[in-house]
């Protein structure tokens, strides 16, 4: 339990999960988690601070934080992690000094990443009032902060002037160009209040891409790193470990779904076992398939096309290694399967969010789950839900001037594929019945034990279920210590969740090199095809089918 | 189940490879080892001629690759019954 990355996502994930949860009691033990602010050039370079680029993440229970210096609070958020995830390391026998070395560069690279991306120009939205009010507000005003929480801020302001009918005078269809002038007046005063002018900015232009771009940015930069500074890359690689950020961050995830739950108990255990429907539906069709078409047009080998129908149907790396091992494989099939698994994943987490958001912008929670069971590797998988549902909440916000609360498409995309991660177990211990007993039968001879299906099992779910079921629990029988346990619980689901989330990125891109193509042959057209020809569309056919009508709910101004 | 030795098992990218710091057996697929595993046994006299000795083979994960390791942690366990 303490020499795998599986088992270390549990642990550091419910490390901070009890210390957020320690708010409760009135202590804060994680408010000194840095965060990004969303700033813009300008005003940056009108007076540098860094509390303009970052703030520290303490909520109410944390006051003791409050005079934390923003790159203090940075410092301290890298030994922390530096220690922790060091320890872990250790535990796992990698190269403890070189492991630290290249976290080191890792955390600063992801961190640049992340505040350049945070720029204005690149993520702010505008304000709901210049999408659905501009003739009166402007075409030109966004938003610094969460965008309800700016609309908030522009209704109190507004209420507080009392300016409210003029402006809305100036809204009526037949108004008059003396009312909509006096409503444009009453609007700029609006924009004068000190709070309103904190967090909105008038630009002339923005691309409006929401925390998506942080994102795609590390990912840039670490494809970068990978395919053009190969020298650089292996010596991060040490640390480059998605599987490990990735799973630590679904464990922060679970604390997130648990927060939301509170608010929308039903609505996510539905989409839990509508995830569940859809993946155990999905892996008949996909297996099959693929194993036949690899056996008959491919006349690939009977292992050759177990490892790859697994790798390419249920859950990449993780499923080609587990099938390799359960049909006793040589061990070089699933690493030669995995190195194409790795190059292709990274080829649909740039396409795929893009392409569902832009062909289905009304259906978000198919579209998420659809991805969890298409997008190999739950680095790439959580990754791609991530662009996912940032980009869909922004078009859907720039096309309606409604919010989705953020994070649900994201949870569908994650709870598919923590099915197939589950399932994984199972299918494996399946297949090495049939293999041992029945492919290559050698009576009495060798026996499957039971203990494969537990030797398989992906232990960073527990984690996730514990974050999960415990604040539907503190929903359930302690209402009253709600809003104690959110204090915490959002500053680990929230920054340290979103901190995983951009490391992951930026390790995905270290460790993938396209160059591992060359040479693959017929598994990598086989890939191609199956991937995009039957595991694509299939996945989206069964998703719809059991997520159809699923909406995420809305934010209202008055939401915090 | 119970096994009355066990063994680590490797693959070196040509061979099976299943040994216990004392004596290695190698078989170019598992039904050779199992051969040559229970040949060494029978040559070694540790159990009794006739008796039915269940192995226990591990598979050594170390030996996959490190950048691998990170997205699963098990290959495969095998117990064999071998009649010496």
């Amino acid at each position: 339990m303490l020499t795998t990355e599986d088992w270390w996502a549990v642990w550091l994930g419910l490390i901070m999960f009890f210390a957020g949860m320690l708010t409760i009691w009135g202590v804060d033990l994680v408010g000194w988690m840095a965060k990004t602010k969303t700033w813009e050039w300008s005003r940056f370079w009108d007076d540098p601070a860094w509390g303009k680029l970052l703030g520290v993440a303490h909520g109410k229970k944390g006051k003791a934080y409050e005079g934390l210096h923003p790159l203090a609070g940075l410092i301290i958020t890298f030994l922390v992690f530096a220690t922790l995830t060091g320890i872990g390391a250790y535990f796992q026998k990698l190269n403890v000094k070189r492991y630290l070395l290249g976290f080191t560069c890792l955390f600063f690279i992801t961190w640049a990443s992340w505040i350049i991306g945070h720029e204005a120009h690149f993520k702010a939205l505008k304000t709901g009032q210049s999408i659905t009010q501009s003739q009166v507000w402007g075409d030109d005003l966004y938003c610094l902060t969460k965008v309800h929480k700016c609309s908030a801020l522009i209704a109190k302001a507004t209420d507080k002037l009392g300016v409210g009918p003029v402006i809305e005078a100036g809204l009526k269809p037949d108004a008059t160009p003396d009312e909509i002038a006096a409503a444009k007046a009453a609007a700029a005063q609006v924009l004068a209040d000190k709070k309103v002018k904190k967090k909105t900015i008038r630009m002339s232009w923005g691309l409006q891409l929401g925390g998506g771009f942080s994102y795609i940015l590390a990912l840039v930069v670490g494809l970068f790193i990978g395919n053009f500074m190969k020298g650089f890359a292996a010596f991060l690689k040490e640390a480059a470990k998605p599987e490990w950020f990735i799973k630590t961050a679904i464990v922060y995830l679970g604390i997130k779904l648990g927060l939301m739950s509170m608010k929308a108990t039903g609505f996510a255990l539905e989409l839990a076992l509508a995830g569940a429907a859809a993946t155990f539906v999905a892996y008949l069709l996909f297996w099959p398939i693929v194993y036949t078409l690899g056996r008959k047009a491919f006349r690939l080998g009977r292992d050759a096309s177990a490892v790859l129908s697994s790798g390419i149907s249920i859950c990449g790396v993780s499923a080609a290694i587990a099938t390799a091992g359960a049909i006793r494989a040589k061990p070089i099939l699933p690493v030669a399967v995995s190195m194409l698994i790795v190059v292709f994943a990274m080829i649909e987490l740039v396409i795929l969010p893009t392409f569902y958001a832009t062909v289905a912008p009304d259906q978000p929670i198919v579209n998420g789950a659809a991805m969890g069971m298409t997008v190999k590797t739950d680095g790439a998988d959580a990754a791609a839900g991530a662009i996912l549902d940032e980009m869909m909440v922004a078009n859907h916000y720039r096309a309606t001037g409604e919010r989705w609360e953020s994070d649900w498409i994201l949870s569908a995309a994650i709870l598919t594929k923590i099915w197939i991660d589950v399932f994984i177990g199972v299918w494996a211990f399946v297949l090495s019945l049939i293999w041992v007993y029945k492919v290559e039968r050698k009576p009495g001879q060798e026996h499957v034990g039971a203990s494969e299906i537990w030797f398989r099992f992906p232990k960073f779910v527990i984690g996730y279920f514990i974050a999960w079921f415990f604040y539907v629990g503190i929903a359930v029988w302690f209402p009253d210590a709600i809003k104690a346990a959110s204090s915490g619980a959002k500053v680990v689901q929230s920054p340290m969740r979103k901190m995983m989330f951009m490391l992951t990125f930026a390790a995905i891109g270290v460790i993938t090199d396209f160059s591992k193509l060359k040479g693959m042959g017929r598994l990598a057209v086989l890939y191609a095809i199956a991937l995009f020809v039957i595991i694509a569309p299939i996945a989206y056919l069964v998703a719809w089918i059991f997520h159809h009508g699923m909406m995420p709910p809305v934010v209202t101004a008055a939401a915090g | 189940m119970k096994a009355d030795l066990e063994l680590r098992l490797t693959h070196d990218g040509r061979v099976w490879i299943a040994g216990n710091g004392d004596w290695q057996a190698q078989g170019a697929s598992l039904g050779e080892l199992d051969s040559e595993v229970r040949r060494l046994l029978r040559d070694s006299g540790t159990f009794a001629r006739g008796r039915r000795v269940v192995v226990f083979m591990g598979f050594d994960f170390e030996t996959i690759p490190t950048w691998l390791r990170q997205y699963h942690t098990h290959y495969f366990n095998r117990y064999v019954s071998l009649d010496l």
